[in-house]
């Protein structure tokens, strides 16, 4: 059995016993999840307001463009880079064999976040029609938050790294486990994409009249390079940090290849900053450098080969725990999303493919599988595996997680089916030039419809993880206190085991 | 002593991970901005290309940035035979985006979606009471239009009576003076004219363009409520 094998490869050095209190952790747990629910709601409004244009008509801070970039930034920040952070207080104290630096500074990061976030929204919403530049966005996707919302957000991601990097200090066991370099990469990458990417140079413009940054086809070009950090930096060396963590922990495997994991460690890391320009195939810009990030998108089988080959070989032989095991079954789901996403991906770098398909809804589609198939699903996982090991009682109901599965898995699907079609119905009409703009539109409706019942699965989703985690750490929970408990205990694959 | 290898030493991890972004940096960050008139205005041609905006046009920007046009409509047009078609008017093909149309952009608007259609070279196409009309109600100027009606940017002729026409505010005429702008400065190299010589001229021409706005402007005739555009706030944001 696994198990055993395990037990025979453990090494001979000792293993340390601690409680951890995962007090930051649960703190982080808490923002995300609550801004998963808050602005997954945005997002299904700005797909309700593609059936009914007229929603909300008239009112200035529910604009569809004030709303759109609010769930954009919302879901990446507020959710992603949270649950990020909140995953990695949990697995790296107990991947470094130490307590948490400090609990107390993680909850104060989770406490800048919040502000950081709301700040943000409110910005972005502007229900003053404020034009001012300190306020109002910044206009470049990713980065539209407010410079006073991006001070937070940095200050608060800076201060946890430091959390993490002195627990990294402390580590009693030498090795680091391929999970902690994903977290370290994370940290550092997204500082250094953050702060270049949000450098308020408009309004340091406006009020000082210090020209320091780069203006028009350079400035979109460095959008995009720290645009596509956001996706390939963060969001996706986050979620690999903890597939590598949960998918042994939950399934109880040892990883498929040690090597593997170095290779696409590394190869993520050199390859996917290459890729911003893109974004912007046959615009503007050099055409060198569209040439370039066409063959690093190509080069990015080689992260996701390695990552995806470690993933279904370690659960190679392991598949009926997904009759189970719902931990398992989000990582499965989020992995097989991450291969339709990095198939998507590089082809839409390809000129004759971008030609069509770029500025339509296929491009739409792919972020949403990858950022919610792959990114959320893969946290979802790790969520499930997580919540009752912090609050250290079983999980409130794995019926509702299973049912949380399913309807985001199904309501991705349905997602990504419709948007692939619709972006490709448009973009092969803009090929003629004699149909009308307005006809290429109407013709999308059914798409459309399509897209927001599949985001209401989404939602719905969201609020069962949030409605399960919250009623775990909520709900009276006696100590078992006999054999035939945790018999019982042992059994469900989400309780604690021994 | 065992081998300190990198997968061992945070130092070592931390130092590898920084040098794979600062290459990755400098590469694609900072090399094209050293390319040929990529950022600032370098060359003596860029009068041909776009003028600086006037301050009007600039509040404009500020309009368009806040009310989030650029996640609907790109600035950009692609060198596809079928672009320049679709944007251009008339006799007068839409022509490619250069760089150079560019330099005075604080923020960008290039745009990576088109829920509507791009805008680089709108300027001149439309009258400005159609734009007036399509901001406040642009279902009534094109049926089945899934844009935003922009009311908040206008207000009532007499304060009284809220049937009365609607007069656009100080941001409506910045924004439509910034939207007559796109394009307006770009120029093509015609070898045709001056005898054979050749000589620059703006992309659209003079004669397409009073056509394509006069048949705009009939379209606000016909519209069920058209915007009060003389008087009001207009006389005083003009340039």
């Amino acid at each position: 059995m696994a198990v055993q094998q395990i037990m025979q490869m453990q090494p001979a050095s000792e293993t340390y016993k601690i409680e951890h209190s995962d007090e930051a952790a649960k703190w982080f747990v808490g923002v995300a999840l609550g801004f998963l629910c808050l602005f997954g709601i945005f997002g299904l409004t700005t797909a309700i307001k593609f059936v009914f244009p007229g929603l909300f008509n008239g009112v200035n801070f529910l604009e569809w463009a004030r709303i759109r970039p609010a769930h954009v930034n919302g879901v990446i920040f507020g959710w992603i880079v949270c649950i990020d952070m909140a995953m990695f207080t949990y697995f790296v104290p107990r991947l470094t064999g130490t307590k948490l630096y400090s609990e107390n500074i993680g909850k104060f990061c989770a406490v800048l976040w919040i502000c950081g976030v709301i700040i943000g929204t409110l910005g972005l919403l502007n229900p003053t029609d404020s034009l001012n530049l300190w306020w109002m966005t910044k206009g470049k996707e990713m980065e539209d938050y407010n410079p006073i919302s991006n001070l937070f957000l940095a200050v608060a991601w800076l201060t946890n790294c430091y959390n993490l990097f002195r627990t990294f200090a402390n580590r009693r066991y030498r090795q680091m486990y391929v999970a902690l370099w994903y977290t370290m990469g994370t940290c550092l990458w997204t500082a250094f994409a953050y702060i270049i990417g949000n450098w308020p140079a408009q309004a340091m413009d406006a009020q000082f009249g210090w020209h320091i940054a780069f203006r028009g086809v350079n400035d979109a070009n460095m959008n995009w390079f720290y645009g596509h950090s956001i996706v390939g930096l963060v969001a996706t060396p986050g979620a690999l940090g903890i597939a590598y963590y949960f998918l042994p922990k939950s399934s109880n495997v040892p990883l498929y290849s040690h090597k593997l994991s170095i290779i696409g460690f590394w190869a993520l890391g050199a390859i996917y900053i290459w890729n911003g320009a893109h974004h912007m195939i046959y615009g503007p810009i050099p055409y060198w450098l569209q040439t370039v990030a066409t063959i690093f998108s190509f080069l990015l089988f080689i992260p996701v080969g390695a990552f995806l080959t470690n993933f279904f070989g370690t659960i190679h032989g392991e598949w009926s725990q997904l009759r189970f095991n719902v931990p398992l079954k989000f990582l499965v789901g989020g992995a097989v999303m991450y291969l339709i996403a990095c198939l998507q991906g590089p082809m839409e770098a390809l000129r004759p493919v971008s030609a069509i398909v770029h500025f339509t809804d296929f491009t739409i589609g792919h972020a949403h599988i990858a950022l919610f198939g792959f990114v959320t699903l893969i946290s979802y996982g790790g969520l499930t595996y997580a919540t009752p090991r912090m609050w250290k009682r079983p999980l409130y109901s794995e019926s509702i997680a299973e049912w949380s599965f399913w309807l985001s898995f199904l309501g991705i699907t349905i997602y990504g089916i419709a948007m692939s079609i619709s972006g490709i119905v448009q973009g092969e009409m803009w090929q003629n030039p004699h149909i009308p703009f307005i006809e290429t539109v109407r013709v999308l409706t059914p798409f459309w419809h399509a897209r927001a019942g599949g985001g209401a699965l989404m939602v719905a989703g969201m609020f069962l993880i949030a409605y399960n985690t919250y009623k775990t750490a909520t709900v009276k929970y006696v100590e078992p206190d006999t054999a035939s408990d945790d018999a019982a205990l042992a059994q469900s694959s989400t309780g604690l085991k021994a | 002593m065992p081998k300190v290898s990198a997968e061992r030493s945070v130092v070592y991890l931390g130092l590898f991970s920084t040098l794979t972004f600062v290459v990755g940096l400098i590469f694609v960050g900072i090399a094209p901005s050293l390319d040929h008139n990529f950022s600032y205005q370098t060359t003596t041609d860029q009068d041909h290309f776009h003028k600086p905006y006037s301050d009007l046009e600039l509040r404009g920007r500020l309009v368009y940035e806040r009310e989030g046009c650029m996640y609907c409509h790109s600035q950009q047009l692609r060198p596809l035979v079928s672009e320049m078609e679709r944007y251009g008017v008339g006799t007068s093909p839409a022509v490619p985006s250069d760089e150079r149309e560019y330099v005075y952009d604080e923020p960008h608007f290039l745009g990576t979606k088109r829920n509507g259609p791009d805008l680089s070279r709108v300027g001149g196409k439309y009258s400005d009471d159609w734009q007036y009309s399509h901001l406040f109600n642009p279902a009534q100027m094109t049926p089945g239009s899934i844009m935003p009606a922009f009311t908040w940017l206008f207000t009532v002729a007499n304060p009284a009576d809220p049937s009365s026409p609607p007069v656009p505010k100080q941001d409506a005429v910045a924004l439509v003076a910034y939207l007559q702008s796109e394009g307006r400065d770009r120029m093509v190299f015609d070898p045709t004219l001056d005898n054979g010589n050749g000589a620059w001229r703006p992309w659209l021409k003079p004669a397409d363009a009073v056509i394509s706005q006069e048949q705009s402007q009939a379209a606000v005739v016909r519209s069920t409520r058209p915007v009060q555009v003389t008087g009001g706030e207009k006389a005083k944001g003009s340039t």
